[in-house]
């Protein structure tokens, strides 16, 4: 008698026990009609699988979810710069779990580089964030006037905001971020499919060098006492770009 | 890089294929399975410590949760219209939810025919021959991943595999359909 059609399926699967599936062997070597449907079952198995198993992971997917990963690391360990930093860099935890005597050079190293390597941490982070659904744009608007006075009493700077949508960078609104324990004011452009921040915080120091944090690049400047920063995934010379006509802009803005 | 991280870097991402196909399979359009598979992944590193057993059924359990999540999100802001309430056992009424224009011509462009054929399956049937034929995973694994007693897999496995004949039988004017 044949197998039912699921012990059969169980067989093909090889989910039978041993004793199950030799008698099942058994049955098949000598039923046609079993072994027919084995072949097809196997047949279909094959065609689904040579025809999906080529379908991968988007390669923009994969980027997201690994800067994704890199920002889940930096929040879960480092609530704010200073003694948790740290904690992030195993390299400097070696440092200054080592050899007793190397551990105030140690300390002196982070005084020196922590503070910057944790800005340009804290920017990404902002950033990555900002990419949420929602996380964006607090204040939405193209109107520079409807934005630039948003920013009073919210942040503890008046950022240069213009719409420069003529030359391909649109206006979209701002928002706030915690940078360098200010208030820092960010202002969202759009270009083409990128979205742009440009983050704008109080600063006595000079502006950092470029530089390029979990594939997003950061493009520094000051103006006055503003320091500047804008994240983005384009290109340098469409940030630069950016960056040289808010910098004009800045200009124009401080003439009496 | 921490070791938490490499480790699940090296156990857990070799499967972001896997996942992103069963999230294709489970969400209506591309993006919605973009957004899945990125929550699931996150998820399944903030819960990393808890992996037991094997990691590609672990990571598509927590895939099917976050399209659980989402979908039931989505319907109560009302984007998408609620479902009938059809008998999920009954296999033959619930023709799966009705994929968008977008997903329909993704799954004509990328993977014709066969592809249809699977695509119009009732999405309980669907998604176990998925796990079972594609990403050859056993009926106990598909069992957790899907949160039915193994019996319930081997029959959806059964009438999953008795429609995809039918339908290819009845597609059969044109051989080339199913190769």
């Amino acid at each position: 008698m044949c197998p039912d059609e699921q012990r059969l399926q169980a067989y093909f699967d090889a989910e039978l026990d041993a004793q199950g599936a030799s008698e099942a062997a058994r049955h098949v070597h000598g039923c046609a009609a079993c072994g027919a449907e084995l072949e097809r079952l196997a047949a279909t198995r094959q065609a689904l699988r040579s025809k999906f198993i080529e379908v991968r992971a988007p390669q923009g997917l994969r980027a997201g979810i690994l800067r994704a990963l890199d920002a889940e690391e930096a929040t879960s360990v480092r609530p704010a710069r200073g003694d948790a930093a740290w904690r992030t860099r195993p390299f400097w935890l070696g440092l200054l779990g080592g050899v007793g005597g190397s551990a105030m050079a140690a300390f002196a190293f982070l005084l020196l580089f922590a503070p910057r390597a944790d800005l340009v941490e804290q920017l990404a982070t902002a950033h990555v964030g900002s990419l949420a659904p929602g996380h964006l744009i607090a204040v939405v608007s193209t109107d520079r006037h409807t934005v630039k006075p948003w920013f009073a009493g919210r942040t503890d700077v008046s950022p240069v905001v213009v719409d420069l949508a003529d030359q391909g960078y649109r206006l979209v609104g701002g928002r706030t971020d915690a940078i360098a324990h200010q208030r820092a004011a960010v202002v969202v452009y759009q270009h083409g499919a990128h979205s742009i921040n440009v983050f704008a915080w109080k600063s006595d120091a000079a502006p950092p060098a470029d530089t390029t944090r979990s594939g997003y690049h950061m493009a520094f400047w000051k103006s006055g006492d503003i320091m500047y920063c804008a994240v983005s995934d384009t290109g340098w010379s469409e940030l630069q770009g950016l960056e040289q006509l808010l910098q004009g802009a800045g200009g124009r803005e401080q003439r009496p | 890089m921490g070791d938490r991280r490499s480790g699940f870097e090296a156990q857990v991402l070799p499967h972001l294929d896997a996942a992103y196909r069963y999230a294709r399979w489970l969400c209506g359009s591309p993006s919605d399975a973009d957004d899945v598979v990125q929550e699931a992944v996150l998820r399944a590193f903030r819960g990393f410590d808890g992996l037991r057993g094997d990691a590609k059924a672990w990571l598509l359990t927590i895939v099917r949760n976050c399209h659980a999540t989402a979908l039931s999100q989505r319907q109560r802001r009302g984007f998408v219209p609620l479902p009938d309430e059809h008998d999920p056992e009954d296999g033959e009424a619930m023709i799966a939810t009705a994929p968008g224009p977008e997903a329909l011509a993704i799954s004509l462009d990328q993977a014709r025919d066969l592809g249809r054929l699977l695509a119009g399956l009732p999405e309980r049937q669907r998604e176990v021959l998925v796990l079972r034929e594609i990403e050859d995973l056993d009926y106990r694994d598909i069992a957790r991943i899907t949160n039915v007693p193994i019996g319930t897999v081997m029959s959806r496995l059964a009438r999953a595999r008795a429609a995809l004949k039918a339908r290819w039988a009845g597609a059969e004017g044109d051989p080339k359909d199913v190769s």
